[in-house]
């Protein structure tokens, strides 16, 4: 009964999570990879793992250093080993990216930049598992959010082998016939691992702690949510194991997926009927920006597992899994991640800053740190942006998507805008900005004593 | 194989009383090497680092309609002298005395609750406790409260809803973890 201090690194891997955001956005703007260039050209690569790697995991595991240890009301197992863990992630990266130019030539240098890249990238996450493995371990019997969050760290595991594999095939390190079977067919599984399994199952874990805490809703063992987290589980099982032993028997694994994202429907329906149950359960009856922008995330994802079906039943979910992709990643993961990021910027920024004289002196509240109106306008702007993108990709328009990644850079940009004001301090009165004993936060790390 | 000697303290906790004197009292007359086997009608968190603190390790199990068994065995580590936690000095273990203050914060916004409990303790004398009741366990306060040299105790209540947190102004070692 220790209790929880603040994650030392959190605030840095937000920081190169929003940058990745801004990059890959400012690279959608100029016409930069898809969907003017095919979905498995290089330049995609970059733009993909920009997204889900530079942005979306590094977002997540900065999220999870501090809230694992809520999780499970225990310190994190080592509060400093992120640091090491990030510049691992940044370092294989870059490599990573530069690595995918290479492969058309756009980058000439004769490196083995791809498998550099891949075996920094294996090592940043082996160290996250390790950190927040330890950490886990402890809190047993872990409550049904970690549980989701156990299943997401073991997707990324996979997701992160299979990476890595690919980027030795592709480097020439390697000649193992098996291997060169699985790079040439694993790339669905590759995405379903990393999307399905490590970004969406732990945000939906999360997710369920986040939503509860926030909007004062009880948190029930509920059927359906354990029902959500076995069925995930097989779903994910499913695709991944009964996809590696489709390839290693020479057959073709997409029959294996489809059944495996028709068999994620319900679960995510079930995730969805939990996740009403807690907005409408909730005691806190004025919803607060972060609160009320996770809707939009979420009708992002039942829409996507509509399309999938859809598509599934019109036979063109190829075609047109670009587009779906895209509305999961932006609409669900970045905008669900875009509105807990401004909550929990804030609430660390407070309890840092003011945390030690709470109750001696007069203290801000944590709204004070943040102006909803200003921040409310940005993400109309950014879920508007991102569902006339998608509207845009399913009518093959790519000027139009152009435009619209515009539109959704100023969004991120203007949030970005508001996450450093709140962390500065800004928006708070001048008057009780800095009581005595209390301490201007740093932008990028906290100060906490060890654990 | 570690002998164990079993304390039920479920009749305890059902008739609302406190345990922890009793399970202190049952650690103090363990013989070298034996363990404790302890039941009771909640997972008893608190009690981890306290013997932890006393060169136990714990391990938990659930054993249905709610109740725990949780197995302490010697480690054979030296206990910490002075423990780290101020909540775990099991000296004065028996000598809280009744709350001046009861709270309900269960329906507060997130961190009033730990706003009001700081504030509270602010104008308290040493000595003197302070019980809440919250909606969760409040793993933020807790280090503020090592911080200034409070004491605590807590757990969740048998509704498995509520935790109810004891605070002893001052009285701890004021050692920060």
């Amino acid at each position: 009964m220790t209790g929880v201090s603040l994650s030392r690194w959190t605030m840095s891997y937000f920081a190169a999570a929003l940058l990745s955001l801004l990059a890959a956005e400012s690279l959608m703007a100029i016409g930069f990879g898809f969907p003017g260039v095919p979905t498995e050209a290089p330049a995609t690569l970059v733009l993909v793992h920009l997204v889900a790697l530079g942005w979306l995991s590094l977002l997540l595991c900065g999220a999870l250093f501090q809230f694992v240890p809520v999780l499970v009301a225990q310190p994190l197992h080592d509060n400093d080993l992120p640091l090491p863990t990030l510049l691992c992630f940044a370092g294989g990266l870059v490599l990573l990216l530069c690595g995918f130019l290479h492969l058309d030539g756009t980058v000439p240098w004769d490196l083995p930049l791809l498998p550099a890249g891949g075996t920094l990238l294996a090592l940043g996450f082996a160290l996250v598992l390790y950190n927040l493995g330890r950490t886990l371990w402890v809190g047993r019997p872990l409550p049904l959010p970690a549980r989701f969050v156990v299943a997401g760290l073991a997707s990324v595991a996979v997701a992160a082998t299979l990476g890595l594999t690919f980027t030795y095939v592709l480097g020439n390190v390697t000649s193992a016939s098996p291997l060169i079977e699985v790079t040439a067919a694993g790339l669905p599984l590759h995405v379903v691992a990393g999307i399905g399994g490590w970004l969406t199952f732990t945000a939906m874990g999360v997710s369920y702690r986040l939503l509860a805490m926030f909007m004062l809703a009880p948190e029930e063992k509920r059927r359906s949510s354990l029902v959500a987290l076995w069925g995930g589980i097989v779903v994910l099982l499913l695709a991944i194991v009964g996809g590696c032993v489709a390839i290693f028997l020479g057959r073709d694994p997409a029959p294996v997926l489809a059944i495996a994202a028709l068999l994620a429907v319900p679960v995510l329906a079930l995730y969805g009927f939990d996740v009403v149950h807690l907005y409408q359960r909730r005691k806190r009856r004025r919803l607060e920006t972060n609160s009320l922008m996770a809707a939009p995330a979420l009708a992002s994802l039942g829409l996507a597992a509509a399309l999938i079906v859809v598509l599934l039943a019109l036979g063109a979910l190829p075609r047109f899994a670009g587009a779906v992709v895209y509305l999961v990643g932006f609409g669900w993961l970045s905008g669900l991640g875009l509105a807990q990021l401004y909550k929990i910027v804030a609430f660390v920024t407070w309890l840092e800053c003011y945390g030690p004289v709470l109750g001696k002196t007069q203290t801000p509240r944590v709204q004070d740190l943040v102006v909803e109106k200003r921040a409310k306008k940005w993400f109309y702007l950014y879920f508007g942006a991102v569902w006339l993108s998608t509207i845009a990709l399913i009518a093959d328009q790519p000027l139009a998507f152009r435009g619209l990644a515009v539109l959704l850079l100023v969004a991120t940009l203007g949030l970005g805008v508001e996450f450093v004001r709140t962390r500065r301090l800004v928006d708070v009165a001048k008057a009780t900005r800095l009581p005595a004993g209390a301490r201007q936060p740093r932008l990028l790390h906290a100060f906490s004593p060890q654990h | 194989m570690t002998d164990f000697l079993e304390l039920d303290v479920r009749p305890v906790l059902k008739a609302g009383g406190e345990p922890f004197a009793a399970i202190m009292e049952a650690i103090g007359k363990l013989a070298p090497g034996q363990g404790l086997r302890l039941l009771a009608t909640f997972k008893p968190t608190p009690l981890f680092a306290v013997l932890g603190s006393k060169g136990y390790a714990h391990e938990e199990k659930e054993i249905g309609g709610g109740d725990w068994q949780v197995l302490f065995r010697p480690t054979g580590a030296a206990p910490t002298g002075a423990s780290p936690l101020p909540a775990a000095a099991p000296a004065d273990a028996a000598a809280w005395p009744a709350p001046i203050r009861e709270m309900d914060n269960r329906d507060l916004d997130p961190p009033e609750p730990m706003v009001k409990i700081l504030a509270a303790t602010e104008a308290m004398q040493s000595g003197e406790v302070l019980a809440a009741l919250l909606g969760r366990e409040p793993i933020f306060l807790f280090p503020e409260l090592a911080k200034r040299g409070h004491a605590w105790r807590g757990g969740f209540e048998p509704d498995g809803s509520t935790y109810r947190v004891l605070v002893r102004v001052g009285a701890g070692q004021g050692a920060p973890k």
